[in-house]
């Protein structure tokens, strides 16, 4: 079954179109990468789902229910939730505190609700920072600031998680051990939509692969598929040129 | 022209320059020994006071805030001085300049409009340049009952009615604005404040400049005047003590720091900037109907005029913003400056001085005077053993 559906979004900027005419479809359970090269909609397609964009045309569903309209703490209440590619923690905070805030009832009445100690200790864990949960957010190196941004996520409980960049300015052992617990979070039945103009760190990790070029749907397939695809190559090639 | 530039920029860069070593060496050969020495003569203090302050942090600390023996120990000398000023109070002010009880009575007032713009304007970071515009309604609302419906109507009657007023024209400029970004809110409050002043000047109905003196004051006796202020001010500051360490403090100050952040987490931004706002305008409007028994008269340059607003953000930002606390003890010393240690000058030479003081705050502490010394208090063993 479809968990989200995105029929025939459009967005245009003034009388530039974003994106033009795509729709995506994942199911229940897989891992679906998101590609394209820098400037192909992608993070578009990523803040029309997730209401940060008025979407110009087109429909967006979740679990059937059309979400299109909705605003952003609408949507992660209904079990989305996105991975930005800028992490953005609150400095004031730390870590453990930055993570409860995700966890708070969307409600001016409780007062002291939200996630106890051992449950935030448990969603830094499913991302391996549960060692970190007193140090503040400048005091930690890029990786685990990315996985604070997972951690957040995480501890909005969501069905479906958008992942926006995730292994963005990552060395190769961090990319391994941070696409590992990705794998991890397959296994306890999360459904992910992974984004990255970079195919290489993706095509382990993902079950099938949609490409956009332009605002444009350009080609779908698995990793094997897409690796041997002409038009992505020649896309990314001219992306490259540029 | 460009060589008058330059040796202009030269001039200030070297003055500027210059400051920052003379500031730094202050710091570095005054304040440091001095800090040392405080906190070498305090840490016993905080030691003994330990086990209380554990008590209060066990049972009230998740609610209130927690805290070191010392800070406790401060909160409750402070208290205490609060509740015990008439007896003690008429005693201390002839040295400073007397009226002291008139002084304290007027800085609780101004404490309760601080504080009520801190759980706004300090916490969610929408600056409000405009509060004066909540305590005049619910001033101008006990102004009207009395003068057109009926003079003998009781304060409960024309004080509930009055903070009933600021909390509506609280949300006729909250509602539309709080989806506003950047300085459009802040400059919404602003007119509103410049509205409403030409409002009350405007028609004749509202009072003109004199204004209303029709409404009585509470009583002459200036110590229970002291406490029909200072008692309805430590129930707000405990009030919002308690809403600000509570999950809407967090929000609030996520909504400042990172408002996407927080739609990100699931939770409604406008509707927690809109409850910050009902927060602000209810004692908003207590704060207005004391300051009519307090004053016995409704006028503009007494509850609206923009200086009004203006003073409060600068008690807030000298005592230090979002903490409800800083603002209290930030109106105390603001007032007890004005009225007391400056009494012998003339206002506008009170004012520049107070002026230069929040200047001063900005630029060398800009988290507060209250706030730096409420973190020194809670770290003297910490730096000292």
């Amino acid at each position: 079954m479809s968990v989200l559906e995105v029929d025939n979004l459009t967005k245009t900027f003034g009388g530039l179109v974003a994106v033009d005419d795509f729709s995506l479809e994942v199911d229940e359970g897989e891992i679906v990468g998101l590609i394209g090269p820098n400037g192909s909609g992608k993070s578009t397609v990523f803040n029309c789902i997730m209401g940060l964009y008025d979407v110009t045309d087109g429909e967006i569903r979740f679990n059937g229910e059309d979400i299109t309209s909705d605003s952003t703490h609408q949507i992660v209440t209904k079990g989305l939730s996105r991975v930005s590619q800028e992490s953005n923690p609150i400095d004031l905070y730390s870590v453990s505190e930055n993570i409860r805030l995700f966890t708070l009832p969307n409600s001016i009445r409780s007062l002291h609700g939200g996630a106890s100690d051992e449950e935030i200790r448990e969603y830094a864990a499913r991302i391996d920072i549960e060692d970190k949960l007193h140090e503040m957010p400048s005091e930690l190196p890029h990786a685990d600031v990315r996985r604070l941004e997972i951690a957040k996520s995480l501890a909005t409980e969501p069905e479906l998680m958008l992942l926006d960049e995730p292994f963005a300015g990552m060395n190769q052992a961090e990319i391994g051990a941070l696409a590992a617990q990705i794998e991890r979070f397959r296994e306890d039945g999360m459904t992910m939509v992974v984004v990255d103009h970079n195919m290489g760190g993706l095509m382990e990790l993902v079950d099938r692969v949609v490409v956009l070029n332009n605002g444009d749907f350009l080609a779908a397939g698995t990793p094997a598929e897409i690796a041997d695809n002409d038009a992505v190559q020649e896309a990314y090639l001219a992306g490259e040129g540029l | 022209m460009i060589s008058t530039i330059l040796l202009l920029g030269t001039v200030c860069s070297t003055v500027t320059g210059r400051i920052g070593r003379v500031a730094g060496t202050l710091r570095r050969q005054v304040l440091w020994p001095i800090g040392r020495t405080l906190e070498r003569l305090l840490a016993p203090i905080d030691r003994v006071l330990d086990p209380v302050a554990d008590g209060y942090n066990r049972s009230l600390g998740p609610y209130f805030g927690e805290m070191s023996g010392l800070q406790f120990g401060v909160i409750a000398v402070s208290v205490a001085g609060l509740l015990t000023a008439g007896t003690w109070a008429p005693m201390v002010g002839p040295l400073l300049g007397g009226g002291l009880l008139r002084t304290l009575a007027l800085a609780s007032i101004w404490a309760i409009f601080a504080m009520s713009w801190d759980i706004q304007s300090g916490y969610t970071g929408y600056i409000s340049f405009g509060h004066s515009a909540l305590s005049g309604a619910a001033g101008y609302t006990t102004a009207l009952l009395i003068v057109h419906v009926d003079p003998t109507l009781s304060i409960w009657v024309t004080g509930s009615v009055s903070v009933l007023a600021a909390l509506v024209v609280g949300l006729l400029i909250a509602l539309p604005t709080l989806r506003l970004e950047g300085p459009y809110f802040s400059l919404i409050t602003f007119v509103a404040v410049l509205l409403f002043y030409r409002l009350t000047t405007a028609f004749s109905l509202l009072g003109g400049i004199p204004g209303f003196g029709q409404p009585d004051v509470f009583t002459w006796d200036p110590m229970v005047r002291y406490y029909y202020m200072a008692i309805p001010m430590l129930l707000i500051a405990l009030a919002l003590t308690f809403m600000a360490r509570s999950n809407l403090g967090m929000i609030l100050i996520a909504i400042r720091e990172n408002e996407p952040a927080v739609s990100a987490a699931g939770l409604n931004p406008t509707k927690f900037k809109l409850w910050s706002f009902v927060l602000s305008s209810v004692p908003m409007g207590i704060g207005g109907v004391l300051l009519v028994g307090f004053t016995g008269n409704v006028d503009p340059s007494t509850f609206v005029v923009v200086d009004n607003s203006i003073e409060m953000i600068a008690i807030a930002v000298i005592g230090g913003m979002s903490s409800i606390l800083g603002p209290l003890g930030g109106a105390f010393l603001f007032e007890v400056l004005n009225h007391q240690v400056l009494h012998g000058y003339s206002t506008p030479v009170r004012y520049l001085f107070l002026w230069l003081i929040v200047l001063f705050v900005l630029v060398f502490a800009r988290d507060g005077l209250f706030r730096a010394i409420w973190h020194r208090l809670g770290a003297v063993r910490g730096e000292s053993e």
